[in-house]
């Protein structure tokens, strides 16, 4: 199983932390679960099995329900995400204005495949289908800030600059 | 509240369902995805049917709405006929096998083979997953969602949290689902994938496995309050009658010796 193999190299999961979580911030109330699973994957960039195990003993929901849920959002991964995250926009405006091209410079550049992640673990690639803000399109969004009017200079600029970090 | 159900008037509670309406009229609705005792979840599409409401019609599915005012009711136009005609065709495609589907082609005039066959071994009633999570010790989910939706266990792996009960088994409309017993393990196959294996209990009479070994506290649970006590079963109803019958002739026939017998041979 190719997931599992990922998740043996992932770092330990922070259970105070996820206990932090479900507690604190959602008084451990089973109708926040979701806020708790979005606020695992800000943490981890994706969600461990082994915080979603200690998150359904917590609110006592069973795993695949869990399970369910994580699968059905796309915004849930559960594979291991890099440590920026850039969407590059290609709905309808976007692709007008020579988003695909743009995918295509990054895939190469990075090496991957839309929706994979750099061996680094710095950069995963997404594409979206629409952001909302078609006037300024081609969009681009490196951790939820937007670039509208993205070129390939833009984003060469932009990895560039994590890779300097 | 008056409801007219094909063309008609038909008393009904309110909150009742339109399959329910129906069905206590002798209307039959197909439908592919629904038991009485589940909620209802309305995934195969075939119960729908025609509503006026208000003056306005529009397609419901029966097995989901909730009568609340008058209204009418269409179960069988041309219309739907050739909606459900469609839903069969498509159905088939991912289960080209299956009996149900079959009768059902035969009833609405289907062609099957319309579309490639695909071969998904499902039509994704969503009847296991919801049947475990009543009955069994949820190990079957809906996951992913769309073209991608499946039945599954949680990541994908092998459940050891199952008990046995063989609900999703008996429940498939399609029959796809096999559980068996090997040895002195119990498994249940779903897409050809091993969704779980758990272990038999061994009967202390003869050692043969014979049930699964279930986590009582959780069934307890989810019975609430029941009239008869709950207790594992440590011997086999094969032993079991076989003890009873050897202790009933001893006790009535104790000037004839009981020959014991061999075990395991004619149950």
């Amino acid at each position: 199983m190719p997931e599992a193999e990922v998740m043996c190299q992932e770092p330990e999961v922070d259970f105070t932390l996820i206990d932090r979580i479900i507690r604190d911030d959602f008084n451990g109330n089973r109708e926040a679960m979701i806020m708790m699973m979005q606020a695992i994957q800000r943490h981890y960039h994706f969600l461990p099995e082994p915080a979603l195990h200690y998150l359904s003993q917590a609110i006592s929901v069973p795993l695949t329900k869990i399970y369910e849920v994580a699968t059905f959002y796309a915004s849930f991964s559960l594979i291991p995400k890099g440590k920026h995250i850039l969407h590059v926009c290609t709905g309808t405006a976007c692709h007008l204005k020579g988003s695909g091209g743009m995918v295509k410079h990054i895939a190469g550049k990075l090496g991957i495949a839309p929706g994979g992640t750099t061996a680094d673990k710095k950069f995963t690639l997404e594409t979206v289908n629409c952001l909302g803000a078609c006037a300024v399109s081609p969009v681009v969004v490196l951790d939820e800030k937007y670039h509208p009017k993205a070129t390939v200079g833009l984003l060469n600029e932009l990895i560039d600059q994590v890779n300097a970090e | 509240m008056k409801i007219i159900l094909d063309g008609k008037e038909v008393t009904a509670e309110a909150g009742r369902t339109i399959l329910e309406v129906a069905r206590q009229n002798g209307v039959d609705i197909p439908t592919l995805c629904h038991v009485p005792a589940l909620e209802p979840a309305a995934m195969c599409r075939l119960c729908t049917v025609e509503l006026i409401e208000n003056r306005r019609a529009r397609m419901v599915t029966a097995c989901n709405y909730p009568l609340r005012g008058d209204a009418e009711v269409r179960t069988d136009t041309p219309f739907l006929r050739q909606g459900r005609k469609l839903i069969i065709e498509l159905l088939y495609s991912r289960c080209p096998d299956s009996t149900v589907l079959k009768e059902l082609a035969a009833r609405y005039g289907a062609e099957l083979g319309r579309f490639p066959e695909d071969n998904k071994d499902c039509v994704m009633c969503g009847l296991c997953a919801r049947v475990c999570e009543r009955v069994g010790g949820n190990v079957l989910a809906l996951c992913g969602r769309g073209v991608e939706i499946r039945v599954d266990t949680s990541f994908g792996r092998t459940a050891r949290h199952c008990i046995g009960c063989g609900a999703c088994a008996r429940i498939c409309p399609v029959n796809k689902i096999q559980i068996g017993d090997e040895g002195a393990e119990r498994t249940v196959i779903i897409y050809g994938k091993e969704a779980s294996r758990i272990p038999l209990r061994p009967c202390t009479s003869c050692g043969k496995p014979f049930g699964p070994v279930i986590d009582l506290s959780l069934i307890m649970e989810r019975a609430g309050e029941t009239k008869v006590p709950a207790f594992n079963l440590s011997v086999c109803p094969a032993c079991s009658r076989r003890n009873h019958a050897r202790r009933l002739a001893e006790r009535h026939f104790e000037q004839y010796e009981i020959e014991p017998r061999e075990t395991g041979e004619d149950d």
